[in-house]
């Protein structure tokens, strides 16, 4: 048999190595088993303390709790069970989202809180549509490329095999993808809905190539997780299991090997010792308490708009305008995706409301073209907008009243193309804390400011410009559209520069030896990918130079290597675990 | 009665039309099955309400309570429920009953201090805004003559709501906060609870909640058997029996 034909046979067999949390799930109820997870007191000093229980802080702790660290996550939503909390239904799915105060402004202010934000296990990968592409080799050096945004410290190269480690583990299944680093996946392509269908054709039309995928949906059962069922609810949560986030990817192995994830817990500071410089722990509410975890070493996980918040209103001597802020770096080139999207009509039923909406993509305008006369470029992607969603694009082409609902009658005859335009990072694109706007527990709230630059006005037009073109080669007759965006990124970003970055390419925060921060907001730049599996990826590669030693500064490496012993309570050993007397068990 | 319509044509839609002007909703059939706001639709057959037995139970009580109860208003005061009530009705163009209680639905919401996660530099709590809105709304009818935006005519109504939708309400409420922002902020939750409702689902045609069942039919022009089909494939008067109406008088 040749090597193609082997590989198509083993498609959808091979089990990733090193993460058997497909396999831990239960084949009957979709709750993550958590009876044997450890419990950690708040006074023993764990390895590492991760505040967030999402793309970033879920990979990473499941990469270290197997390297042997104890790990505490702090989430500051509920341990999920899909079964009981997740409904298939849109306004029902409102408490996925971060839905705490936050201010908005700038010239193009960026609306939060819906599709740009996490709350619980999983984070916002729970209702992320599934899109998991790379990153391209031109995104890590686009400073130097095109003159444009910022370099990063690392190159494509260190991240690659975590993507293919990843793409094993969500698992990736899509089309053999010619864009960027060429590569195939490790499930073949979903079957695509009638409406992607007609897309493509009139991409092709065009000379536009569209492949189907990459998504994090399960072509074929993997492990315990089902196969998915086309129910098109993606956004609202998989109830199924096949969607990968790491609720069902990294969470159950890393509870496995002793990691504790701690949900319903609010961190509101990070503390460091004035006298050392190192960080000792956080404070946060559970049960409308205050508690404090110690910790050798903390990752923050937040997301880039609660990361920096949480940094900024972590102040102390040291750092009196913000933990590793004194730079005043932290919170700095936020960054959004343009994202508009264009419907298209069509003589037959299309009903977009079935199927994952992710089902095509092209990045064929990817990289820069200078004949389109800005940096940089975009990808095109699929959306297949529920009904809420649909009357917002509606309402968005400017009716209301018997036009939107004749519009919305007309509801199945519609499909839906989206753009991720990549938009340059900008110093002035900031998130600060707003002293005159508090949460429910007193701590001041983030704001983000957000203005576009020329390029990414150029950038948005010329990509809508072009999926108004597809519909038109595909005979669309009649067209809506709709301005917005997706993802965030950025905020604390990764560099070679103190003045110009809050973390190394380590992820350490600059002077903090045991500081780091592990989820999207160290991006210099965002490329025109969804940035799930960059996450991920990232996180990985972090937790590999933390668990290899490569990081000396870290207490928890110096002390198990020179052997010493704790002197608090001795946590348990994975895989059998009872609570370590004086533990908490309020796990709710 | 119904005047035969292509829905393969895409004469219908406002964008198309003289005037970006849609036509008579009434010229479409009467719902023969379950519940549209107002009684017309395309799926006149199609009740998402008979498939509730294949959802699962959890998704079920979320959605049956929303036809089931609606909920007492606790978050408005009587004046506000007068004008934001009219005010939704002519964004929702529910001109007659049955309709879908939006204002009561969005007063839920805002009641129980479930908000969207963010809110513009400017603009107050989202709470605030909706208060603001109706002293607002009330504020233009006077500038048009009339007493309040809820006795004002259809007429003067529309020209308030289009120029709210554009942007240009001015004087007393619309100097201190930003009318599109507002706008936005309205429009998020009227638009959430009119189209979370079942009976607008049947309007237009949406399959409702999938799980466990899920689809198998997604192709062009392809439809699950209990989906609803829409009116005009079928004769008004030989279809008796594919409309299950055979022995009606």
């Amino acid at each position: 048999m040749s090597l193609h034909g082997l590989r198509t046979l083993a498609r959808g067999a091979l089990r990733p190595p090193e993460n058997d949390s497909a396999f831990l799930l239960d084949v009957h109820r979709r709750a993550v088993p958590r009876e044997r997870m450890a419990r950690y007191d708040d006074a023993y000093a764990v390895d590492l303390v991760i505040v967030g229980a999402g793309a970033g802080g879920g990979t990473l702790a499941q990469r270290l709790a197997r390297r042997g660290w104890k790990v505490v996550v702090l989430e500051s939503g509920p341990f999920w069970d899909p079964d009981e909390d997740w409904v298939s239904d849109e306004a029902g799915s409102h408490k996925l989202y971060w839905t705490d105060a936050r201010v908005t402004g700038g010239e193009d202010p960026v609306e939060l809180g819906k599709n740009n934000s996490g709350h619980g296990v999983g984070g916002s990968m729970v209702h992320y549509a599934g899109y998991c592409p790379r990153f391209h080799p031109s995104d890590f050096e686009v400073r130097t490329r095109d003159g444009v945004g910022e370099d990063w410290p690392i190159s494509y190269r260190d991240l690659k095999p975590h993507y293919e480690r990843l793409e094993l583990e969500l698992p990736v299944a899509g089309d053999y993808w010619p864009w960027g680093d060429p590569h195939r996946y490790p499930h073949g392509p979903h079957p695509i809905a009638g409406g992607a269908d007609i897309a493509r054709e009139g991409a092709r039309r065009l000379g536009i190539e569209v492949r189907v995928g990459p998504v994090g949906i399960t072509n074929g059962s993997f492990g315990n997780r089902p196969h998915c069922i086309y129910r098109g609810f993606c956004l609202q949560a998989c109830k199924v299991n096949a969607k990968a986030s790491p609720l069902v990817t990294h969470i159950p192995d890393a509870i496995e090997h002793g990691a504790e994830i701690r949900a319903n817990c609010m961190v509101t500071a990070v503390e460091i010792d004035d006298s050392s410089g190192r960080i000792t722990g956080v404070r946060y509410i559970h049960d409308e308490v205050e508690r404090f975890q110690h910790a050798d070493a903390v990752a923050v996980a937040g997301y880039s708009i609660e990361t920096p918040r949480l940094l900024l209103n972590s102040t102390s001597r040291r750092y009196p305008h913000g933990l590793a802020n004194n730079n005043d770096q932290v919170g700095r080139c936020v960054m959004v995706q343009g994202a508009p999207q264009v419907a298209g009509r069509f003589p037959d039923e299309l009903r977009m409301y079935k199927a994952p909406p992710p089902e095509i993509s092209s990045e064929q305008f990817y990289e820069t073209d200078p004949a389109r006369g800005f940096a940089r470029g975009f990808s095109i992607q699929t959306v297949g907008p529920l009904p809420i969603e649909w009357a917002q694009h509606v309402m968005a082409d400017g009716h209301w009243g018997r036009a939107l609902r004749e519009y919305m009658r007309d509801y199945n005859h519609w499909y839906t193309l989206g753009i991720l335009s990549e938009l340059l990072p900008l110093p002035e694109n900031r998130v600060t804390v707003d002293s005159e706007v508090t949460d429910q527990n007193g701590i001041p709230v983030a704001r983000m400011e957000y203005t576009q630059c020329e390029n990414d006005r150029k950038n948005i037009a010329f990509a809508k410009q072009t999926l108004h073109d597809i519909w038109e080669a595909a005979g669309a007759q009649d067209v809506l559209e709709i301005d917005r965006y997706a993802h965030l990124v950025g905020g604390c970003r990764m560099g070679v520069d103190p003045e110009r970055s809050v973390v190394d390419s380590d992820h350490r925060a600059w002077g903090i030896p045991n500081l780091f921060i592990a989820d999207g907001s160290v991006m210099p730049t965002q490329g025109s990918a969804n940035p799930a599996l960059t996450i991920m990826a990232l996180a990985s590669r972090l937790a590999d130079r933390l668990a290899g030693g490569r990081l000396d500064a870290h207490a928890a490496i110096a002390r198990r290597s020179s052997g010493r012993r704790r002197t608090a309570p001795s946590p348990p050993s994975a895989p059998h675990r009872p609570a370590p007397a004086g533990s908490r068990t309020d796990e709710s | 009665m119904p005047s035969t319509r292509d829905f393969r044509k895409a004469e219908h839609l406002p964008n198309l039309r003289p005037g970006k002007q849609p036509a008579d909703p009434d010229e479409l059939p009467r719902q023969r099955n379950g519940v549209t706001p107002q009684m017309h639709g395309r799926y006149p057959d199609y009740n998402v309400l008979d498939e509730a037995s294949h959802w699962d139970e959890v998704t079920r009580r979320v959605v049956l309570e929303r036809v089931e109860s609606t909920p007492e208003i606790r978050f408005f005061t009587h004046p506000e429920v007068l004008t934001l009530g009219a005010f939704c009705d002519v964004v929702m163009a529910q001109d007659r009953e049955p309709k879908i209680p939006v204002l009561n639905m969005v007063d839920a919401k805002l009641f129980a201090g479930q908000l969207d996660g963010f809110r513009f530099a400017g603009m107050p709590d989202d709470r605030e805004t909706w208060r603001l809105a109706a002293k607002g709304l009330d504020a233009v009818a006077r500038q048009h003559g009339c007493t309040d935006f809820a006795s004002a005519s259809d007429e003067v109504q529309h020209k308030i709501v289009d120029a709210f939708h554009q942007g240009e309400l001015r004087g007393e409420v619309w100097d201190e906060i930003n009318p599109k922002r507002a706008w936005s902020v309205l429009m998020r939750s009227v638009l959430s609870a009119f189209y979370s409702h079942p009976w607008a689902w049947n309007e237009i045609g949406f399959g409702g909640p999938a799980y466990p069942r899920g689809y198998a039919r997604l192709g062009r022009g392809q439809r699950e058997s209990w989906e609803g089909g829409p009116a005009f494939e079928r004769d008004p008067v030989k279809d008796t029996h594919a409309r299950g109406v055979e022995g009606a008088e």
